[in-house]
């Protein structure tokens, strides 16, 4: 089906009538061309400013992650180290296991980013292309389950892994990517399914194809910006997460490193020095693969997002 | 095959019985494709929903059976918890306070960064990696770049001549400042903004040439067109920015464990203390249920009021 491009103007440049920009002279034409530029010029600061204001903290982690506690702790603050402590990082790997966490973090990132995007992408694909019977309440349903609070079924959850023996396993933080994931994720691959013309569904069964051959050979390599986006939103909340592993797990070498920062702010050490500077060093290390695996997805993401068509 | 999709474009007639064989492979499709999601939709949330809702209705300290004790964790928390209606207020000032500075600020920005200036993307960019940071990360990096007596941001106050700086995250009066602070960094810029520049993108430009040829400023046709048009994305943002305000804890907990003087102890905190601190699953599991109730209603009134207030072009 074809459709008529919106953002067309419907009037073709070479037939507007001539006399709509008669009324124009020089002047008004100068006068408009230098307000853009003011307002262009007033852009530029105003997002520089801002933008200086939100990267603050992010330089100011570089910073005193590389200082040493009294550098810190003195009185006329110093904004860049004297010498840079490069042994803040090796002190947070050696003094804690936090080489351990990130890699239990990186775990169960690996876990649940395939979960989802198989698991949310076939759910997203039943509500997108298939009228079975029921749909709009399972939808409805599923579009409700955002509004209840986490902690209503956290509570029962973690009584039905404590009984299941599983408590201080992955499984908790793992099984509920492989069962759908999120109800925000799969509305989102959703809106994005409805987006591709279904005449392409249409040529692949003529081909002989079924419904999970056109899933994989003809809706999937179309999703590329929208499995994107839900690949990097699981890894954020799974790399973010701190109530799910805070209460199932409890073995030390199990930690995730939000855990893991966390003891490490609050934790007994032979030395009762500040370790201001080492925590930053510690966050700045959680913070780094977050902001690589952001740099690398990065145009699918906005992307993914805008052509999802998040039409509300 | 060719013949039963056929059949599809004709599905609408549908029968009381008998249902056509093409109706019936989108029945088994449909549900087979949707089993994972029932799976979890049924053992993670149903079911555990369920049996919270029973647990409400009695006294369980995990080591025993629950006791069935009707309604007196629900009239309990009315009349004999001394922090349930603190907890609830202090839960409802920060939503108030973050839900309309994020949503604003986060429009703003967007209609900033939808431009077509060079660079753009870096400032994108720029903007949006504050929310990247994880939750404890951040916690981190603002108690020391807050802490009342060495953090930069007091050493900067005493120096412009301020001689009693606010004590941050260590004063009770200036603990919740501190923590819609820290969200409001780390949200400006984020997702919701994108959700703002996806919604910006999305209004027709024939309207902004219209505006201009009826001799609107950029002003005006921001007034006129802009905010109107971008009403359901603000509507979006606010629905779920409030539910995710009511719900935070996690700040709270890390970087004062609901302190100082009880300041921080939002209503999720209270329950997650009551569920995991002092084992009351019970007593946890009716808060957690009047939680839901309150969040449910609020944005229920929230789609009624939107009947008003949103605008929907084209329809």
């Amino acid at each position: 089906m074809a459709t008529t491009p919106i953002n067309q103007n419907p009037i073709a440049p070479g037939t507007l009538p001539q006399t709509t920009f008669v009324n124009h002279d020089d002047d008004e034409l100068r006068r408009r061309q230098s307000r853009r530029l003011v307002g262009r010029i007033v852009s530029y600061v105003l997002m520089t400013l801002f933008g200086l204001l939100f990267a603050f903290p992010l330089i100011w982690t570089a910073s005193s992650s590389l200082q040493t506690w009294q550098e810190l702790r003195s009185y006329i603050p110093h904004l860049l180290p004297a010498t840079p402590q490069w042994i803040n990082y090796y002190q947070v790997f050696t003094l804690v296991p936090f080489a351990r966490w990130m890699l239990n973090s990186a775990t169960i990132v690996l876990i649940n980013v395939p979960g989802t995007i198989l698991t949310a992408t076939l759910t997203a694909y039943a509500f997108a292309r298939f009228n079975f019977f029921g749909k709009g309440v399972w939808f409805v349903l599923m579009l409700s389950t955002m509004m209840i609070p986490a902690i209503v079924t956290f509570i029962p959850q973690y009584l039905l892994f404590f009984n299941l023996k599983m408590v201080d396993t992955y499984v908790p933080l793992t099984i509920g990517s492989w069962l759908g994931g999120s109800a925000f994720m799969i509305f989102l691959l959703r809106q994005f399914i409805m987006t591709i013309p279904r005449d392409l569904d249409e040529a692949a069964i003529i081909d002989g194809a079924g419904p999970l051959r056109i899933l994989w050979s003809v809706i999937m390599p179309l999703m590329k910006p929208a499995l994107t986006t839900i690949a990097i939103l699981q890894f954020l909340a799974d790399w973010n997460d701190f109530f799910g592993p805070f209460i199932y797990l409890n073995t030390m070498s199990k930690y995730t490193a939000a855990v893991g920062l966390r003891t490490f702010q609050v934790m007994p050490l032979e030395t009762t020095d500040p370790r201001d500077q080492l925590l930053m060093a510690g966050a700045a290390i959680m913070t780094i693969p977050v902001l690589l695996v952001f740099a690398a997805a990065q145009r699918y993401f906005v992307s993914g997002v805008v052509m999802s068509g998040l039409k509300l | 095959m060719a013949k039963a999709t056929n059949n599809v474009s004709l599905a609408p007639a549908r029968r009381r019985r008998g249902v056509s064989p093409a109706q019936r492979r989108q029945n088994l499709y449909g549900y087979l494709f949707l089993t994972p999601w029932l799976i979890g939709f049924f053992g993670l949330f149903i079911g555990p929903g369920l049996y919270s809702f029973y647990l409400s209705f009695t006294k369980y300290d995990v080591l025993s059976a629950p006791v069935f004790i009707s309604l007196k964790n629900y009239t309990d928390m009315f009349t004999k918890d001394d922090l349930f209606w603190p907890s609830l207020a202090r839960t409802a000032y920060f939503a108030l306070v973050s839900v309309p500075l994020s949503v604003i600020g986060s429009m703003l920005l967007a209609i900033l960064l939808n431009s077509k200036l060079r660079g753009i993307t870096v400032y994108r960019t720029l903007f949006f990696m504050p929310s990247l940071v994880p939750i404890v990360a951040s916690v981190v990096l603002f108690k020391v770049l807050l802490d009342s007596s060495f953090g930069l941001v007091n050493q900067g106050l005493r120096g412009l001549g301020m001689e009693n700086p606010p004590g941050w995250f260590a004063d009770s009066k200036w603990a919740i400042p501190s923590l819609i602070l820290m969200r409001l960094w780390g949200s400006l810029g984020g997702t919701q903004m994108i959700i703002f520049l996806a919604g910006l993108q999305g209004i027709p430009t024939e309207l902004y040439d219209a505006a201009a040829i009826d001799g609107a400023n950029s002003w005006q046709s921001t007034r006129h067109v802009t905010i109107p048009l971008l009403t359901p994305t603000i509507f979006f943002n606010t629905v779920l920015g409030v539910i995710g305000a009511l719900q935070t804890f996690v700040a709270a907990f890390v970087a004062t464990q609901g302190g100082p003087a009880f300041a921080t102890w939002f209503f999720a905190l209270h329950i997650w203390k009551q569920a995991f601190d002092y084992f009351n699953m019970g007593y946890a599991a009716a808060l957690a249920w009047f939680f839901a109730v309150i969040i449910v209603a609020l944005t229920l009134v929230q789609m009624r009021l939107s009947r008003r207030l949103v605008f929907y072009y084209g329809e």
